[in-house]
Protein backbone atom coordinates (compact mmCIF):
# COMPACT_ATOMS: atom_id res chain seq x y z
CA UNK A 1 0.00 0.00 0.00
CA UNK A 2 2.77 2.21 1.19
CA UNK A 3 6.39 1.79 -0.49
CA UNK A 4 9.00 4.73 -0.04
CA UNK A 5 12.54 4.44 -1.46
CA UNK A 6 15.33 6.08 -0.65
CA UNK A 7 13.77 9.39 -0.18
CA UNK A 8 15.90 12.63 0.16
CA UNK A 9 15.22 15.69 1.27
CA UNK A 10 17.60 18.92 1.20
CA UNK A 11 16.27 22.35 1.60
CA UNK A 12 18.48 25.67 1.90
CA UNK A 13 17.77 27.62 5.19
CA UNK A 14 19.69 31.02 5.66
CA UNK A 15 22.07 31.34 9.04
CA UNK A 16 21.31 34.73 10.44
CA UNK A 17 23.47 34.68 13.83
CA UNK A 18 22.21 35.99 16.76
CA UNK A 19 23.72 39.08 18.04
CA UNK A 20 22.38 42.36 16.64
CA UNK A 21 25.29 43.09 14.44
CA UNK A 22 24.67 39.99 12.65
CA UNK A 23 21.39 40.42 12.44
CA UNK A 24 21.73 44.15 10.90
CA UNK A 25 24.15 42.31 8.73
CA UNK A 26 22.27 39.01 7.17
CA UNK A 27 19.72 41.59 6.06
CA UNK A 28 22.28 42.25 3.34
CA UNK A 29 24.23 38.77 2.78
CA UNK A 30 22.85 35.73 4.05
CA UNK A 31 25.42 32.51 4.85
CA UNK A 32 22.97 29.93 3.07
CA UNK A 33 23.23 26.40 5.11
CA UNK A 34 21.97 22.89 3.39
CA UNK A 35 20.08 21.25 5.84
CA UNK A 36 20.02 17.31 4.99
CA UNK A 37 16.05 16.72 6.42
CA UNK A 38 16.13 12.93 4.77
CA UNK A 39 19.05 10.85 4.04
CA UNK A 40 17.20 8.18 1.73
CA UNK A 41 14.73 6.60 4.14
CA UNK A 42 12.61 3.44 3.17
CA UNK A 43 10.12 1.19 4.49
CA UNK A 44 7.07 -0.74 3.01
CA UNK A 45 3.59 -0.36 5.24
CA UNK A 46 0.93 -2.68 4.45
CA UNK A 47 -2.85 -1.84 4.15
CA UNK A 48 -4.70 -1.83 7.57
CA UNK A 49 -1.20 -1.62 9.55
CA UNK A 50 -1.12 1.29 12.31
CA UNK A 51 2.37 2.16 12.75
CA UNK A 52 4.27 4.94 15.02
CA UNK A 53 6.75 6.85 13.66
CA UNK A 54 8.72 8.02 15.87
CA UNK A 55 11.79 10.75 16.12
CA UNK A 56 13.21 13.20 18.46
CA UNK A 57 12.56 17.23 17.52
CA UNK A 58 14.19 17.56 14.17
CA UNK A 59 14.74 13.83 13.38
CA UNK A 60 12.63 14.36 9.75
CA UNK A 61 9.44 13.06 10.88
CA UNK A 62 7.46 15.86 10.19
CA UNK A 63 9.42 16.79 6.78
CA UNK A 64 8.28 13.04 5.90
CA UNK A 65 4.91 13.26 6.83
CA UNK A 66 4.55 16.39 3.99
CA UNK A 67 6.32 14.51 1.35
CA UNK A 68 3.96 11.62 1.99
CA UNK A 69 1.15 13.66 1.47
CA UNK A 70 2.06 15.90 -1.31
CA UNK A 71 2.69 18.89 0.58
CA UNK A 72 6.38 19.14 -0.06
CA UNK A 73 8.89 17.42 -3.15
CA UNK A 74 11.51 15.12 -2.20
CA UNK A 75 15.05 15.96 -3.39
CA UNK A 76 15.54 12.60 -4.77
CA UNK A 77 13.49 8.87 -3.62
CA UNK A 78 10.40 7.37 -5.05
CA UNK A 79 7.08 6.63 -3.24
CA UNK A 80 4.28 4.67 -4.23
CA UNK A 81 1.08 5.15 -2.26
CA UNK A 82 -2.05 3.89 -3.54
CA UNK A 83 -0.32 3.84 -7.05
CA UNK A 84 -0.17 7.28 -6.61
CA UNK A 85 3.00 9.41 -6.43
CA UNK A 86 2.21 11.74 -4.09
CA UNK A 87 3.97 15.00 -5.01
CA UNK A 88 2.85 14.35 -8.83
CA UNK A 89 -0.53 13.25 -8.68
CA UNK A 90 -1.49 15.08 -6.05
CA UNK A 91 -5.19 16.44 -6.59
CA UNK A 92 -6.09 12.59 -7.01
CA UNK A 93 -4.23 11.06 -4.47
CA UNK A 94 -5.19 13.70 -1.75
CA UNK A 95 -8.51 12.44 -2.09
CA UNK A 96 -7.98 9.24 -0.98
CA UNK A 97 -6.12 10.05 2.35
CA UNK A 98 -6.74 12.32 5.18
CA UNK A 99 -4.32 13.97 7.60
CA UNK A 100 -5.02 15.63 11.57
CA UNK A 101 -1.96 18.06 12.12
CA UNK A 102 -2.73 18.56 16.13
CA UNK A 103 -1.07 22.23 15.81
CA UNK A 104 -2.90 22.92 12.74
CA UNK A 105 -6.25 22.85 12.55
CA UNK A 106 -8.67 22.20 9.16
CA UNK A 107 -11.70 23.81 11.11
CA UNK A 108 -13.08 27.00 11.07
CA UNK A 109 -12.64 29.36 14.18
CA UNK A 110 -15.76 31.42 13.59
CA UNK A 111 -18.47 29.14 12.58
CA UNK A 112 -19.66 25.65 14.09
CA UNK A 113 -17.61 22.48 13.15
CA UNK A 114 -20.80 21.34 11.24
CA UNK A 115 -19.97 24.39 8.40
CA UNK A 116 -16.74 23.37 8.12
CA UNK A 117 -18.03 19.75 7.77
CA UNK A 118 -20.07 20.50 4.94
CA UNK A 119 -17.91 22.85 3.31
CA UNK A 120 -15.49 19.16 3.53
CA UNK A 121 -18.84 17.15 2.01
CA UNK A 122 -18.14 19.84 -1.58
CA UNK A 123 -14.57 19.85 -1.47
CA UNK A 124 -14.62 15.57 -1.76
CA UNK A 125 -17.70 15.67 -3.70
CA UNK A 126 -19.14 13.33 -0.84
CA UNK A 127 -22.96 11.69 -1.80
CA UNK A 128 -25.49 12.87 0.55
CA UNK A 129 -26.34 9.52 2.09
CA UNK A 130 -22.89 8.65 2.59
CA UNK A 131 -22.12 12.12 4.48
CA UNK A 132 -25.09 11.68 6.39
CA UNK A 133 -24.28 8.08 7.46
CA UNK A 134 -20.45 9.06 7.97
CA UNK A 135 -21.37 11.88 10.62
CA UNK A 136 -23.67 9.90 12.58
CA UNK A 137 -21.08 7.12 13.12
CA UNK A 138 -18.34 9.39 13.72
CA UNK A 139 -20.27 11.66 15.83
CA UNK A 140 -21.46 8.74 17.76
CA UNK A 141 -18.00 6.97 18.46
CA UNK A 142 -16.68 10.53 19.61
CA UNK A 143 -19.60 11.34 21.62
CA UNK A 144 -19.51 15.01 19.69
CA UNK A 145 -23.30 15.27 19.57
CA UNK A 146 -24.28 18.03 21.09
CA UNK A 147 -21.20 20.24 20.39
CA UNK A 148 -20.75 20.40 16.58
CA UNK A 149 -23.47 23.36 16.50
CA UNK A 150 -21.16 25.81 18.85
CA UNK A 151 -19.00 27.38 17.40
CA UNK A 152 -15.07 26.12 17.12
CA UNK A 153 -13.50 28.89 19.06
CA UNK A 154 -15.85 28.03 22.16
CA UNK A 155 -15.43 24.69 22.13
CA UNK A 156 -12.11 22.58 24.35
CA UNK A 157 -9.07 21.78 22.92
CA UNK A 158 -10.20 18.08 23.53
CA UNK A 159 -13.54 18.53 21.49
CA UNK A 160 -11.72 20.34 18.63
CA UNK A 161 -9.62 17.71 18.16
CA UNK A 162 -12.33 15.31 18.18
CA UNK A 163 -13.96 17.51 15.40
CA UNK A 164 -10.71 17.83 13.38
CA UNK A 165 -10.89 14.02 13.40
CA UNK A 166 -14.22 13.87 11.80
CA UNK A 167 -13.22 16.71 9.15
CA UNK A 168 -10.11 14.56 8.20
CA UNK A 169 -12.07 11.11 7.96
CA UNK A 170 -15.48 12.35 6.99
CA UNK A 171 -14.43 11.19 2.98
CA UNK A 172 -13.89 7.88 4.41
CA UNK A 173 -9.83 8.00 3.42
CA UNK A 174 -7.67 4.62 2.65
CA UNK A 175 -4.83 6.10 4.89
CA UNK A 176 -4.63 8.54 7.84
CA UNK A 177 -1.66 10.76 8.89
CA UNK A 178 -1.43 11.62 12.37
CA UNK A 179 1.00 14.12 13.58
CA UNK A 180 0.57 14.62 17.36
CA UNK A 181 -2.74 14.17 17.39
CA UNK A 182 -3.17 14.12 21.36
CA UNK A 183 -0.72 16.65 21.85
CA UNK A 184 -2.10 19.03 24.65
CA UNK A 185 -5.09 17.12 25.68
CA UNK A 186 -6.19 15.38 28.72
CA UNK A 187 -6.14 11.45 29.45
CA UNK A 188 -9.95 10.97 29.07
CA UNK A 189 -9.62 13.07 25.50
CA UNK A 190 -6.79 11.33 24.92
CA UNK A 191 -8.30 8.10 25.83
CA UNK A 192 -11.28 8.60 23.71
CA UNK A 193 -9.54 9.81 20.59
CA UNK A 194 -7.28 6.38 21.04
CA UNK A 195 -10.53 4.16 20.87
CA UNK A 196 -11.58 6.20 18.20
CA UNK A 197 -8.29 5.29 16.12
CA UNK A 198 -8.39 1.58 17.43
CA UNK A 199 -11.68 1.58 15.64
CA UNK A 200 -11.46 2.81 12.45
CA UNK A 201 -8.27 0.73 12.21
CA UNK A 202 -10.42 -1.92 12.92
CA UNK A 203 -12.19 -1.06 10.10
CA UNK A 204 -9.54 -1.14 7.68
CA UNK A 205 -8.06 2.36 7.75
CA UNK A 206 -4.57 2.59 7.52
CA UNK A 207 -2.36 5.06 10.17
CA UNK A 208 0.83 6.55 10.37
CA UNK A 209 0.64 8.17 13.66
CA UNK A 210 3.46 10.42 14.77
CA UNK A 211 3.88 11.02 18.36
CA UNK A 212 6.00 12.14 21.24
CA UNK A 213 3.19 10.35 24.06
CA UNK A 214 4.24 7.14 24.18
CA UNK A 215 1.24 5.82 25.90
CA UNK A 216 -0.31 6.93 22.20
CA UNK A 217 2.01 4.19 20.65
CA UNK A 218 1.92 1.27 23.40
CA UNK A 219 -1.65 1.54 22.55
CA UNK A 220 -2.23 1.48 19.44
CA UNK A 221 0.67 0.75 17.22
CA UNK A 222 2.08 -2.97 16.48
CA UNK A 223 5.01 -1.90 14.52
CA UNK A 224 6.98 0.89 14.96
CA UNK A 225 9.58 3.07 12.73
CA UNK A 226 11.82 5.08 14.35
CA UNK A 227 13.98 7.78 12.51
CA UNK A 228 16.80 10.62 13.83
CA UNK A 229 19.15 12.71 12.03
CA UNK A 230 17.20 12.10 8.81
CA UNK A 231 17.75 7.79 8.64
CA UNK A 232 15.68 5.21 9.74
CA UNK A 233 17.20 3.48 12.67
CA UNK A 234 14.27 1.68 13.73
CA UNK A 235 11.83 -0.34 12.10
CA UNK A 236 10.03 -3.96 13.85
CA UNK A 237 7.09 -4.33 15.68
CA UNK A 238 6.46 -2.77 19.43
CA UNK A 239 7.60 -6.30 20.90
CA UNK A 240 10.92 -5.81 19.27
CA UNK A 241 11.13 -2.22 20.78
CA UNK A 242 10.20 -3.77 24.13
CA UNK A 243 12.75 -6.00 24.00
CA UNK A 244 15.49 -3.74 22.44
CA UNK A 245 16.57 -3.44 26.33
CA UNK A 246 17.80 -6.55 26.36
CA UNK A 247 16.22 -8.97 29.46
CA UNK A 248 16.20 -6.20 31.56
CA UNK A 249 13.65 -5.38 34.64
CA UNK A 250 13.42 -2.31 36.33
CA UNK A 251 13.30 -3.64 40.67
CA UNK A 252 11.77 -1.61 43.24
CA UNK A 253 13.06 -2.67 46.33
CA UNK A 254 12.57 -1.67 50.33
CA UNK A 255 14.39 -3.60 53.29
CA UNK A 256 15.17 -4.07 56.57
CA UNK A 257 18.33 -4.09 56.86
CA UNK A 258 20.26 -0.95 54.60
CA UNK A 259 20.98 -1.11 50.56
CA UNK A 260 24.90 -1.10 50.58
CA UNK A 261 27.41 -1.83 47.65
CA UNK A 262 25.42 -4.46 45.74
CA UNK A 263 28.41 -6.06 44.00
CA UNK A 264 26.44 -8.69 41.45
CA UNK A 265 27.20 -8.58 37.78
CA UNK A 266 24.07 -7.55 36.16
CA UNK A 267 22.38 -5.36 38.90
CA UNK A 268 22.96 -1.39 39.15
CA UNK A 269 21.39 1.19 41.64
CA UNK A 270 19.45 2.89 39.38
CA UNK A 271 17.60 5.41 42.21
CA UNK A 272 18.47 5.11 45.87
CA UNK A 273 15.53 6.72 47.70
CA UNK A 274 17.30 6.33 50.99
CA UNK A 275 19.08 3.74 52.89
CA UNK A 276 16.30 1.23 53.10
CA UNK A 277 15.01 2.01 49.63
CA UNK A 278 16.29 1.86 46.05
CA UNK A 279 15.23 1.10 42.44
CA UNK A 280 17.60 -1.54 40.77
CA UNK A 281 17.73 -2.38 37.14
CA UNK A 282 18.66 -6.41 36.66
CA UNK A 283 19.87 -7.53 33.90
CA UNK A 284 18.40 -11.37 33.67
CA UNK A 285 20.48 -12.69 31.14
CA UNK A 286 23.11 -11.85 33.61
CA UNK A 287 21.72 -12.84 37.17
CA UNK A 288 18.30 -14.77 37.61
CA UNK A 289 15.96 -13.65 39.52
CA UNK A 290 15.82 -16.38 41.80
CA UNK A 291 19.18 -15.86 42.59
CA UNK A 292 19.31 -11.83 42.96
CA UNK A 293 16.20 -12.34 45.21
CA UNK A 294 17.54 -14.67 47.38
CA UNK A 295 20.74 -12.93 47.77
CA UNK A 296 19.05 -9.53 48.34
CA UNK A 297 17.14 -11.16 50.91
CA UNK A 298 19.90 -12.79 52.67
CA UNK A 299 21.66 -9.58 52.62
CA UNK A 300 19.49 -7.24 53.26
CA UNK A 301 16.01 -8.87 54.30
CA UNK A 302 13.12 -7.77 52.03
CA UNK A 303 10.06 -6.06 53.25
CA UNK A 304 8.78 -5.11 49.81
CA UNK A 305 9.56 -5.77 46.42
CA UNK A 306 8.05 -4.89 43.25
CA UNK A 307 8.68 -6.05 39.19
CA UNK A 308 8.20 -3.72 36.27
CA UNK A 309 9.18 -4.14 32.46
CA UNK A 310 11.69 -1.45 31.54
CA UNK A 311 9.68 1.73 30.36
CA UNK A 312 9.74 1.75 26.52
CA UNK A 313 10.59 5.94 26.36
CA UNK A 314 14.14 3.77 27.58
CA UNK A 315 14.29 1.91 24.83
CA UNK A 316 13.23 4.83 22.27
CA UNK A 317 15.83 7.36 23.79
CA UNK A 318 18.35 4.23 24.04
CA UNK A 319 17.94 4.27 20.02
CA UNK A 320 17.46 8.00 19.37
CA UNK A 321 21.15 8.61 20.98
CA UNK A 322 22.46 5.62 19.65
CA UNK A 323 23.47 7.06 16.84
CA UNK B 1 -17.73 22.58 -13.15
CA UNK B 2 -20.81 21.94 -11.03
CA UNK B 3 -18.67 20.27 -7.79
CA UNK B 4 -16.63 23.62 -8.29
CA UNK B 5 -19.28 25.62 -7.98
CA UNK B 6 -20.40 23.49 -4.83
CA UNK B 7 -17.38 24.19 -3.27
CA UNK B 8 -17.71 28.07 -4.10
CA UNK B 9 -20.98 28.56 -2.65
CA UNK B 10 -20.52 26.09 0.24
CA UNK B 11 -16.78 28.55 1.17
CA UNK B 12 -18.98 31.81 0.63
CA UNK B 13 -21.48 30.39 3.07
CA UNK B 14 -18.77 29.45 5.60
CA UNK B 15 -17.22 33.13 4.99
CA UNK B 16 -20.62 34.98 5.14
CA UNK B 17 -21.31 32.85 8.65
CA UNK B 18 -17.78 33.35 9.99
CA UNK B 19 -18.16 37.10 9.16
CA UNK B 20 -21.95 37.47 10.99
CA UNK B 21 -20.47 36.05 13.76
CA UNK B 22 -19.16 39.41 14.78
CA UNK B 23 -22.50 41.51 13.92
CA UNK B 24 -21.33 44.68 14.73
CA UNK B 25 -17.58 44.63 13.12
CA UNK B 26 -19.30 43.05 9.82
CA UNK B 27 -21.51 46.46 9.28
CA UNK B 28 -19.22 49.07 10.42
CA UNK B 29 -16.32 46.89 8.17
CA UNK B 30 -18.88 47.39 4.90
CA UNK B 31 -19.91 51.29 5.77
CA UNK B 32 -15.96 52.15 6.86
CA UNK B 33 -15.00 50.51 3.15
CA UNK B 34 -17.98 52.53 1.37
CA UNK B 35 -17.28 55.46 3.24
CA UNK B 36 -13.13 55.59 2.04
CA UNK B 37 -14.05 54.72 -1.48
CA UNK B 38 -15.73 57.64 -1.99
CA UNK B 39 -12.49 59.72 -1.20
CA UNK B 40 -11.36 60.03 -4.68
CA UNK B 41 -14.98 60.88 -6.18
CA UNK B 42 -15.19 63.44 -3.87
CA UNK B 43 -11.59 64.77 -4.60
CA UNK B 44 -12.66 64.79 -8.22
CA UNK B 45 -15.73 67.02 -6.90
CA UNK B 46 -13.55 69.36 -5.56
CA UNK B 47 -11.59 69.94 -8.29
CA UNK B 48 -14.61 70.29 -10.56
CA UNK B 49 -16.31 72.35 -8.33
CA UNK B 50 -13.53 74.66 -8.05
CA UNK B 51 -13.38 75.40 -11.86
CA UNK B 52 -10.71 72.89 -12.70
CA UNK B 53 -10.71 69.75 -14.54
CA UNK B 54 -9.68 66.45 -16.41
CA UNK B 55 -8.65 68.41 -20.38
CA UNK B 56 -11.53 67.07 -22.49
CA UNK B 57 -13.80 65.21 -19.60
CA UNK B 58 -16.39 66.17 -17.80
CA UNK B 59 -17.61 65.80 -13.91
CA UNK B 60 -19.59 62.86 -14.70
CA UNK B 61 -17.46 61.01 -17.39
CA UNK B 62 -14.49 60.69 -15.00
CA UNK B 63 -16.73 59.68 -12.45
CA UNK B 64 -18.12 57.15 -14.79
CA UNK B 65 -14.65 55.84 -14.87
CA UNK B 66 -14.06 55.71 -11.13
CA UNK B 67 -17.41 53.70 -10.55
CA UNK B 68 -16.61 51.07 -12.70
CA UNK B 69 -13.20 50.97 -11.10
CA UNK B 70 -14.51 50.67 -7.97
CA UNK B 71 -17.46 48.27 -9.32
CA UNK B 72 -14.57 46.21 -10.57
CA UNK B 73 -12.60 46.72 -7.70
CA UNK B 74 -15.04 45.39 -5.35
CA UNK B 75 -15.79 42.17 -7.11
CA UNK B 76 -12.28 41.45 -7.17
CA UNK B 77 -12.01 42.51 -3.24
CA UNK B 78 -14.92 40.05 -2.24
CA UNK B 79 -14.13 37.11 -4.56
CA UNK B 80 -10.57 36.43 -5.34
CA UNK B 81 -8.25 39.21 -3.56
CA UNK B 82 -8.29 37.13 -0.64
CA UNK B 83 -6.14 34.76 -2.41
CA UNK B 84 -3.67 37.53 -0.95
CA UNK B 85 -4.18 37.22 2.57
CA UNK B 86 -4.79 33.47 2.34
CA UNK B 87 -1.02 32.99 1.01
CA UNK B 88 0.38 35.23 2.64
CA UNK B 89 -1.31 33.93 6.16
CA UNK B 90 -0.57 30.77 5.39
CA UNK B 91 2.82 30.82 4.31
CA UNK B 92 3.90 32.77 7.25
CA UNK B 93 1.46 30.16 10.04
CA UNK B 94 2.15 26.82 7.59
CA UNK B 95 -1.35 26.66 7.34
CA UNK B 96 -1.33 26.88 3.43
CA UNK B 97 -0.12 23.02 3.64
CA UNK B 98 -4.27 22.37 3.81
CA UNK B 99 -4.74 23.97 0.72
CA UNK B 100 -2.81 21.02 -0.73
CA UNK B 101 -4.40 18.70 1.25
CA UNK B 102 -7.88 19.00 -0.61
CA UNK B 103 -8.49 17.17 -3.68
CA UNK B 104 -8.70 20.28 -5.77
CA UNK B 105 -6.67 22.96 -7.65
CA UNK B 106 -4.61 24.81 -5.08
CA UNK B 107 -5.14 27.89 -6.53
CA UNK B 108 -8.55 27.40 -6.83
CA UNK B 109 -8.99 26.38 -2.88
CA UNK B 110 -7.38 29.85 -1.84
CA UNK B 111 -9.35 31.78 -3.79
CA UNK B 112 -12.99 30.11 -2.84
CA UNK B 113 -12.03 29.99 0.58
CA UNK B 114 -10.63 33.30 0.33
CA UNK B 115 -14.18 35.54 -0.03
CA UNK B 116 -14.45 38.49 1.77
CA UNK B 117 -17.68 40.15 2.36
CA UNK B 118 -16.58 43.22 3.96
CA UNK B 119 -15.71 44.45 0.00
CA UNK B 120 -19.33 44.63 -0.51
CA UNK B 121 -19.46 47.89 0.19
CA UNK B 122 -16.87 48.77 -2.55
CA UNK B 123 -19.09 46.93 -4.86
CA UNK B 124 -22.11 49.07 -4.04
CA UNK B 125 -20.00 52.50 -3.28
CA UNK B 126 -18.89 51.87 -6.76
CA UNK B 127 -22.30 50.32 -8.05
CA UNK B 128 -23.92 53.84 -7.34
CA UNK B 129 -21.28 56.37 -8.58
CA UNK B 130 -21.89 54.22 -11.81
CA UNK B 131 -25.85 54.96 -11.50
CA UNK B 132 -25.48 58.61 -10.69
CA UNK B 133 -22.91 59.40 -13.56
CA UNK B 134 -25.07 57.68 -16.29
CA UNK B 135 -28.29 59.63 -14.88
CA UNK B 136 -26.40 62.84 -16.06
CA UNK B 137 -24.82 61.30 -19.37
CA UNK B 138 -26.32 60.23 -22.74
CA UNK B 139 -27.25 56.89 -22.46
CA UNK B 140 -25.55 54.14 -24.17
CA UNK B 141 -26.82 52.04 -26.66
CA UNK B 142 -27.34 48.17 -26.46
CA UNK B 143 -23.88 47.52 -28.63
CA UNK B 144 -22.10 49.67 -25.90
CA UNK B 145 -23.62 47.86 -23.36
CA UNK B 146 -22.52 44.17 -24.63
CA UNK B 147 -19.28 45.83 -25.29
CA UNK B 148 -19.14 47.00 -21.73
CA UNK B 149 -19.81 43.87 -20.43
CA UNK B 150 -17.01 42.21 -22.45
CA UNK B 151 -14.37 45.02 -21.49
CA UNK B 152 -15.99 44.48 -17.78
CA UNK B 153 -14.89 40.72 -17.98
CA UNK B 154 -11.47 41.99 -19.06
CA UNK B 155 -10.96 44.13 -16.09
CA UNK B 156 -11.83 41.44 -13.78
CA UNK B 157 -8.64 39.25 -15.50
CA UNK B 158 -6.40 42.53 -14.94
CA UNK B 159 -7.69 42.00 -11.26
CA UNK B 160 -7.07 38.72 -11.18
CA UNK B 161 -3.48 39.12 -12.39
CA UNK B 162 -2.60 41.54 -9.67
CA UNK B 163 -4.16 39.13 -6.84
CA UNK B 164 -2.12 36.67 -8.88
CA UNK B 165 1.16 38.30 -8.33
CA UNK B 166 1.04 39.97 -5.00
CA UNK B 167 -0.06 36.42 -3.74
CA UNK B 168 2.53 35.00 -5.85
CA UNK B 169 5.39 37.60 -4.43
CA UNK B 170 4.82 36.40 -0.68
CA UNK B 171 5.78 32.76 -1.43
CA UNK B 172 9.18 34.16 -1.27
CA UNK B 173 9.15 37.69 0.72
CA UNK B 174 7.06 35.10 3.88
CA UNK B 175 4.75 38.10 5.58
CA UNK B 176 5.34 41.03 3.18
CA UNK B 177 1.71 42.41 3.78
CA UNK B 178 2.51 45.60 1.97
CA UNK B 179 1.58 43.97 -1.32
CA UNK B 180 -1.67 45.67 -0.68
CA UNK B 181 -0.41 49.03 -0.59
CA UNK B 182 2.20 48.07 -4.10
CA UNK B 183 -1.11 47.12 -5.95
CA UNK B 184 -3.27 50.39 -4.60
CA UNK B 185 -0.19 52.89 -6.22
CA UNK B 186 -0.07 50.86 -9.20
CA UNK B 187 -3.31 51.10 -9.81
CA UNK B 188 -3.86 54.38 -8.98
CA UNK B 189 -3.60 55.19 -12.75
CA UNK B 190 -6.61 53.81 -13.47
CA UNK B 191 -9.06 55.56 -11.38
CA UNK B 192 -8.45 58.97 -14.09
CA UNK B 193 -8.75 59.50 -18.04
CA UNK B 194 -5.83 57.49 -19.62
CA UNK B 195 -4.86 61.16 -21.74
CA UNK B 196 -3.86 63.02 -18.72
CA UNK B 197 -1.17 60.96 -18.76
CA UNK B 198 2.29 61.38 -20.82
CA UNK B 199 2.36 59.44 -23.98
CA UNK B 200 4.87 57.08 -22.46
CA UNK B 201 2.76 55.98 -19.61
CA UNK B 202 -0.56 55.82 -21.50
CA UNK B 203 1.52 53.06 -23.25
CA UNK B 204 3.29 51.37 -20.02
CA UNK B 205 -0.63 51.60 -18.53
CA UNK B 206 -2.44 49.91 -21.75
CA UNK B 207 0.15 47.43 -23.00
CA UNK B 208 2.48 46.48 -20.31
CA UNK B 209 0.68 46.40 -17.21
CA UNK B 210 -3.12 46.79 -18.37
CA UNK B 211 -4.56 49.07 -15.43
CA UNK B 212 -6.49 51.38 -17.98
CA UNK B 213 -8.67 48.28 -18.63
CA UNK B 214 -10.07 48.67 -15.65
CA UNK B 215 -11.75 51.46 -15.60
CA UNK B 216 -10.73 53.39 -18.35
CA UNK B 217 -11.78 51.46 -21.05
CA UNK B 218 -15.06 50.18 -19.73
CA UNK B 219 -16.92 53.41 -19.04
CA UNK B 220 -14.86 55.02 -22.49
CA UNK B 221 -16.79 52.23 -24.14
CA UNK B 222 -20.20 53.38 -22.35
CA UNK B 223 -19.39 56.73 -23.45
CA UNK B 224 -18.85 56.14 -26.28
CA UNK B 225 -15.38 57.98 -26.71
CA UNK B 226 -13.22 57.31 -29.82
CA UNK B 227 -9.96 55.76 -27.77
CA UNK B 228 -7.42 53.74 -29.40
CA UNK B 229 -5.95 50.56 -28.20
CA UNK B 230 -8.90 48.97 -26.87
CA UNK B 231 -8.04 45.91 -28.95
CA UNK B 232 -4.42 45.73 -28.03
CA UNK B 233 -5.29 46.35 -24.43
CA UNK B 234 -7.31 43.29 -24.32
CA UNK B 235 -4.88 41.32 -26.18
CA UNK B 236 -1.80 42.48 -23.17
CA UNK B 237 -4.34 41.66 -20.61
CA UNK B 238 -4.85 38.42 -21.61
CA UNK B 239 -1.52 38.02 -22.03
CA UNK B 240 -0.98 39.60 -18.40
CA UNK B 241 -3.34 36.55 -16.98
CA UNK B 242 -1.50 34.46 -18.52
CA UNK B 243 2.03 35.17 -17.44
CA UNK B 244 0.54 35.80 -13.90
CA UNK B 245 -0.35 31.99 -13.65
CA UNK B 246 3.02 30.76 -14.81
CA UNK B 247 4.45 32.86 -12.20
CA UNK B 248 1.99 31.97 -9.41
CA UNK B 249 2.55 28.47 -9.97
CA UNK B 250 6.24 29.15 -10.33
CA UNK B 251 5.98 30.78 -6.91
CA UNK B 252 3.96 27.82 -5.64
CA UNK B 253 6.78 25.57 -6.46
CA UNK B 254 9.04 27.07 -4.20
CA UNK B 255 6.24 26.84 -1.17
CA UNK B 256 8.70 25.03 1.94
CA UNK B 257 6.04 24.83 4.28
CA UNK B 258 6.82 26.27 7.92
CA UNK B 259 6.47 24.75 11.38
CA UNK B 260 5.54 20.99 12.30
Amino acid sequence: MIHIENLRKTYATYHRGNSFKEAIGSMFVRDKVLVEALKGISFDIGKGELVGFLGPNGAGKSTTLKILTGILHPTSGTANILNYTPWKDRKKYVGNIGAVFGQKSQLLWDIPPIDAFYLNKAIYSIPEKEFESNLSNMVELLSVGDIMKKPTRQLSLGERMKCEFIMALLHMPKIVFLDEPTIGLDVIAKDKIRDFIQEMNKRGVTFILTTHDIQDIERLAKRVIVINHGELVFDNSLEALRNHMGEKKIVRLSTEKPIKNINLKGVSITNSLSDYDAELELDMSLMKLNEFITYINNSCIVKDLAIQEVPIESAIKDIFTSI
Amino acid sequence: MTSGFSVQVEAVKASLYSRMAYRGDFFISISLTFIFEFITPLVTLLIYSNGSSFPGWTLYQVLLIQGVFMMSKGIAFMFFYGLVGNVLGGVQSGTFDMFLLRPRLVLFMAIATGFDSEELGKFIGGLILFIVALIHLPTPSFIQWIQFILLMITSLLVMFSFSLISSGVVFVWVGCSRVYEIFDSISSFGIYPRTIFSKGIQNIITFIVPIVMIGFFPASILLGKNINGVLFGVISSISFVLLSLCFWYWMLSKYTSAGC
